[in-house]
């Protein structure tokens, strides 16, 4: 989508000469862009502002957080609310990779294979079907992908564990937020995924045809390669997604306040869902933080992006 | 192709027949300890009543691997898990889940309106400090509504919403003509209520039943969390949009909402919480010690509570 995208805008030149109106037009348009784009400025300013609030005063006589403490500790809050300051967010970090990571061993693969199916080998009429569906899934709010975790996510989780042995907390581990942010991925790459399967130059394909290959050899073996750029680009949206998905996963994590939490059917608890809990109650320091915490997650949704562009522009280049 | 739709299939029969397997309770098993925020009032009233309050706003002393959630969410999870523990609000307590009796009571409106149910919490009000007010007839209404709260009236509105009202020994028409402003016509005036949400519906009927009984004054609940009553009356959010003339808490209020002048707030019922546990669960009774020992991880398993 995006290399489409890339191809039409450098075909568009710029005319030279303007008229009035055109100049005018121009204004206008260039005023809008600049309020848009000042808005994210904005919201990035006012959240790190607030952020490192808790750091840099002494929070009506609390004392300031530990900044080296608050990326490396393994507990949330040592000691009291509206007393301590011992906050820690390392283990949320961890505890979020940790979760993204797995939910894209699922979502990846059942993506891809779909995309395929969508763009070269079902009919059209069931193409045009899966597609709407595709666009449809990715279009529910996630809150509606919470309620599903809980209600049916969590009993399965609960008796899957129970059956092997082990005890999960009603379902509520990381496991369940691992199926739930899949669930929630998987349209997004799916549908930039099959947009650039089916973008891939035909003639690839009949070439391989022609060598001898069989269909399925040229869909996995020419179209997908020739394709992962793209598909790539599928995986950042959805890793910025995940990252960022607050209400599902706080609905089934089991909200941990100490880690890092690797154990499948363990509680969890993710940087964003450390955030939304008790928000709405709380004041002071402990309103405070969960500003840091979005600082944080900025962070690590901009290195993360910073890292995966990194990668994609080495796996576009192998292969051609 | 076909290994992997093999594969598939045979995960996909693994699920279901590891889903289907339940057989009873096992009570070598670990209690899995469910609990509100630390900001909840629920969880104030709840650690104080079973004598574990250093709890109430520390996380640290809790038992390794408990689940943090929100009042529905702790009743789902008593649904399917069977070795869980948590507590909710009398008033949400219905017979899909098990409520333990404490200390030998069992968790009925008729025992916390005769005492004899000790897990409650208080529900509070705030109220604009005297001399912030936008106007003199709004001060006289907020006025008229207290004296309504605490009127019999009053006591039978919130008793019939689930919580404990306050005894009272006046009527709301003994009272009337002490609040000259209720004769006359008040429905151009709005009057402004916030804060917790567990009060709401409590705070809805309120507001329902004393418009009628004074000029018809508007009302206005918008319910944000207890936090927001001193917030929104006296604190820093005072003079914003948001802004609200009488504010609820269900819980005592602290820290720095106890800077108010002690005229302006006080306690319009109680509200108990129960500790519930899965249906499958033997345990009918827990006392305030044994529930502490729980949350604290003393007791290991089911069977030490049992013993």
């Amino acid at each position: 989508m995006l290399d489409v995208w890339k191809k039409t805008q450098r075909n568009n030149e710029r005319p030279r000469m303007l008229g009035r109106n055109d100049k005018i037009l121009y204004k206008l348009l260039l005023l809008i862009t600049i309020i848009s784009a000042s808005f994210v400025i904005l919201i990035a300013v006012f959240i790190t502002l607030r952020g490192i609030l808790p750091f840099i005063t002494d929070n009506s006589g609390l004392g300031s957080v530990d900044l080296w403490n608050f990326f490396t500790d393994t507990v949330w809050l040592r000691g009291q609310t509206f007393v301590s300051t011992a906050y820690g967010a390392g283990f949320l970090i961890l505890n979020t990779l940790y979760i993204v990571f797995l939910s894209l061993l699922i979502s990846f693969p059942i993506s891809v294979f779909t995309a395929v199916f969508i763009a070269k080998i079902a009919p059209e009429k069931l193409a045009y079907l899966m597609r709407t569906a595709v666009e449809m899934m990715a279009s529910i709010p996630s809150i509606v992908y919470g309620l599903v975790g809980a209600g049916v996510v969590l009993p399965i989780i609960y008796n899957t564990a129970r059956s092997l042995g082990t005890h999960s907390s009603g379902g509520n581990s990381t496991l369940a937020v691992v199926i739930v942010l899949a669930f929630m991925s998987i349209p997004t790459i799916t549908a930039v995924s099959e947009v650039s399967i089916r973008n891939v130059d035909e003639n690839l394909e009949k070439a391989s045809l022609a060598l001898g290959a069989s269909n399925i050899q040229t869909q996995f073996k020419v179209v997908l390669i020739a394709a992962k750029s793209g598909i790539f680009a599928g995986v950042i949206l959805a890793v910025g997604r995940a990252l960022g998905e607050a209400t599902a996963v706080s609905l089934v994590a089991g909200n941990s306040r100490s880690g890092p939490n690797f154990g499948l059917f363990d509680i969890t608890s993710t940087i964003t869902s450390t955030m939304l809990q008790g928000l709405k109650e709380t004041q002071g320091i402990d309103y405070d933080i969960r500003f840091s915490l979005g600082v944080l997650l900025m962070v690590v949704i901009v290195i993360t992006n910073v890292l995966l562009n990194l990668v994609k522009r080495k796996v576009g280049k192998l292969h051609g | 192709m076909k290994k992997i739709i093999v594969l598939l299939v045979l995960i996909a029969i693994g699920f279901v027949t590891l889903g289907c397997g339940n057989d009873g309770f096992d009570s070598s098993q670990r209690p899995s300890v469910y609990t509100r925020d630390t900001t909840s009032g629920t969880r104030d009233g709840f650690m104080k009543g079973i004598g574990f309050g250093d709890a109430a706003a520390n996380d640290s002393l809790l038992v390794d691997g408990f689940a943090t959630r929100d009042n529905n969410a702790i009743m789902q999870a008593m649904t399917i898990d069977e070795y869980g523990i948590g507590y909710i609000s009398l008033a949400s307590l219905n017979d899909t889940v098990k409520g333990v009796n404490f200390n030998g009571v069992e968790p009925t409106v008729e025992n916390v309106i005769n005492d004899t149910y000790d897990l409650k919490r208080p529900f509070m009000y705030m109220l604009r400090a005297n001399d912030d007010w936008e106007s003199q007839e709004i001060k006289e209404i907020a006025h008229a509504f207290i004296a309504f709260l605490h009127s019999i009236d009053g006591g039978d509105i919130i008793n019939d919403q689930g919580a404990v009202a306050l005894p009272s020994n006046y009527t709301w028409e003994s009272v009337r003509d002490t609040h000259p402003i209720c004769q006359g016509d008040n429905s151009a005036l709005t009057l402004r209520f916030g804060g917790s949400d567990s009060i709401q519906r409590i705070a809805e009927a309120l507001s329902a039943e004393f418009s009628p009984r004074c000029g018809n004054v508007v009302t206005e609940n918008d319910h944000t969390g207890s936090g927001d009553a001193f917030r929104r009356t006296q604190g820093d959010q005072k003079d914003q949009v948001v802004g609200k003339h009488i504010g609820y808490a269900s819980r005592p209020f602290r820290g720095d909402e106890l800077n108010t002048p002690d005229d302006t707030r006080g306690q319009l019922a109680w509200d108990a919480i129960v500790v519930i546990i899965h249906k499958d669960n033997p345990v009918d009774s827990l006392t305030a010690e044994q529930i502490k020992r729980i949350y604290s991880g003393e007791y290991e398993t089911w069977e030490d509570v049992i013993e």
